[in-house]
């Protein structure tokens, strides 16, 4: 079936669109399409996006994640191999981690990473074919937001949920964060990470974000003011 | 017998879905067909032994429990019908070195049980986001006694049919992916019937996009 932008699509449905744009232009095709011979055809159920100039994906529901390049990812440290960690982020395969790949690492002055614990880390290369590596370090060796996140909490949630909640438009953590302090780091791997002052605090801020999968942005700012009234203790 | 077929005077059994049924697997649909229930879990891609890896392609594994959880030669056979409909519709090349399983249980027997679980697993698939060339369809019908037709057979009617039929159609050009039958028939009843499913895998291509509608509108 034909499909067009901002359709329900299904596998098997083709853009001409698509095909027509990169005639004349350089059209990036992103997740959820595939170029065949005669035509771009889609091949995960969700909805056709565009953004300018001519990037086009599909905007589908999943759980479990494929390493992409250059994601922010949480990942859980899982073996100590040599001069690499090795780094549970959720995929099929764990993904590596040197050691080198810390801010002011060297071959004497090691990072101190134990198993077991939390790293924000971003994908440095991420293919079907290999093992995926992750860096704590941009490139100009900074570490920047990236390393160990010691103490706080760490959840798990749909991929889309991420996307909704990193989205600038979205109003939830712009709504959270006037209301009580805390830190938060979500991997796009479906792992939120989050830490505050009190327990009480970190239960709150935690279903407030999976509270929020299915709502309205209108229905978030509600939801976000009714939390914190709870929290203050002004409801019962 | 007429060729021409129209779509309007076809009714199968009604459809409900749910999808996401099961909260830890990666995807999972109930789906019910009149009164036949199944509900499937798919997880993957997965990390597998080494000795079942392939370098080109994901290994499917496909499980099929009954209600009364006895394995059986037959549920084997439903087992390899389905896993051979998945693995032309799911792209493993994508997913090289990873295992994907989709496990099959069934909830409510009354005719219709296997392509009642193809259906649900496509849906399941659907709702993994796992890549796929196209979707699937999966009708059923019986040749009654006279030699008649009978679409989405009940219990009692697959029981006394003189064949029962199945077949499995993709959505690019409705083309047939799997079919398998039992019973004795004629070809121009085959022809009839394969005609007549054709026409009517468009209900359930249908259903299963308003469904995908429903749940795209949420996220």
């Amino acid at each position: 079936m034909k499909a067009s932008v901002g359709d329900v699509v299904l596998p098997g449905d083709y853009c001409e669109e698509i095909s027509a744009v990169g005639e004349k232009a350089k059209v990036i095709i992103g997740p959820g399409l595939q170029k065949e011979i005669d035509h771009v055809y889609v091949t995960k159920a969700g909805i056709l996006k565009k953004r300018n100039p001519n990037t086009y994906w599909v905007d589908n529901y999943q759980k479990r994640y494929i390493p992409a390049r250059g994601e922010n990812v949480i990942g859980v440290v899982v073996q100590k191999a040599g001069d690499i960690f090795r780094v549970d982020v959720g995929s099929s395969t764990t993904a590596a981690l040197s050691y080198l790949s810390f801010e002011g690492a060297t071959k004497k002055n090691k990072p101190d990473v134990q198993i077991g614990d939390v790293v924000y880390a971003k994908m440095l290369v991420a293919s079907k074919d290999m093992e995926p590596e992750l860096v704590c370090v941009d490139s100009h060796g900074k570490k920047g937001r990236m390393g160990v996140l010691s103490d706080g909490f760490v959840f798990k949630c749909s991929l889309n949920l991420i996307r909704k909640i990193l989205n600038p438009h979205c109003p939830l953590l712009e709504s959270l964060k006037n209301e009580w302090p805390f830190e938060l780091a979500a991997g796009m791997n479906g792992r939120i990470w989050i830490k505050a002052n009190t327990m009480r605090e970190t239960i709150a801020l935690g279903n407030a974000i999976l509270g929020a999968e299915y709502l309205s942005d209108e229905e978030i700012k509600s939801m976000c003011t009714n939390i914190a009234t709870i929290l203050a203790g002004h409801v019962s | 017998m007429g060729v021409e077929i129209d779509t309007k005077e076809f009714k199968l059994k009604p459809m409900k879905c749910e999808f996401n049924f099961l909260s830890k697997s990666d995807g999972s649909a109930i789906l019910s067909q009149g009164e036949t229930v199944t509900l499937v879990s798919v997880n993957g891609p997965l990390d597998i032994k080494m000795q079942s890896q392939s370098i080109e392609k994901s290994t499917l594994e496909v499980l099929f429990c009954t209600k009364g959880g006895k394995p059986s030669v037959a549920d084997r056979y439903k087992e390899s019908i389905i896993r051979q409909t998945c693995e032309t519709a799911i792209l493993g090349s994508l997913y090289p070195r990873s295992g994907i399983t989709v496990t099959i249980q069934e909830l409510e027997d009354y005719g219709g049980l296997l392509s009642c679980a193809l259906n649900c697993t496509c849906l399941a698939l659907l709702n993994s986001g796992l890549a796929m060339r196209f979707v699937f369809a999966a009708i059923s019908c019986a040749v009654d006694e006279s030699g008649n037709i009978v679409l989405e057979p009940t219990q009692e009617q697959a029981t006394s049919a003189r064949a029962l039929l199945n077949f499995v159609f993709e959505s690019r050009n409705k083309d047939l992916l799997t079919g398998f039958s039992e019973g004795s028939y004629s070809e121009s009843a085959y022809e009839e019937a394969l005609e007549r499913c054709r026409a009517a895998s468009d209900l359930v291509f249908t259903f299963y996009r308003d469904i995908i509608s429903k749940y795209s509108n949420v996220i």
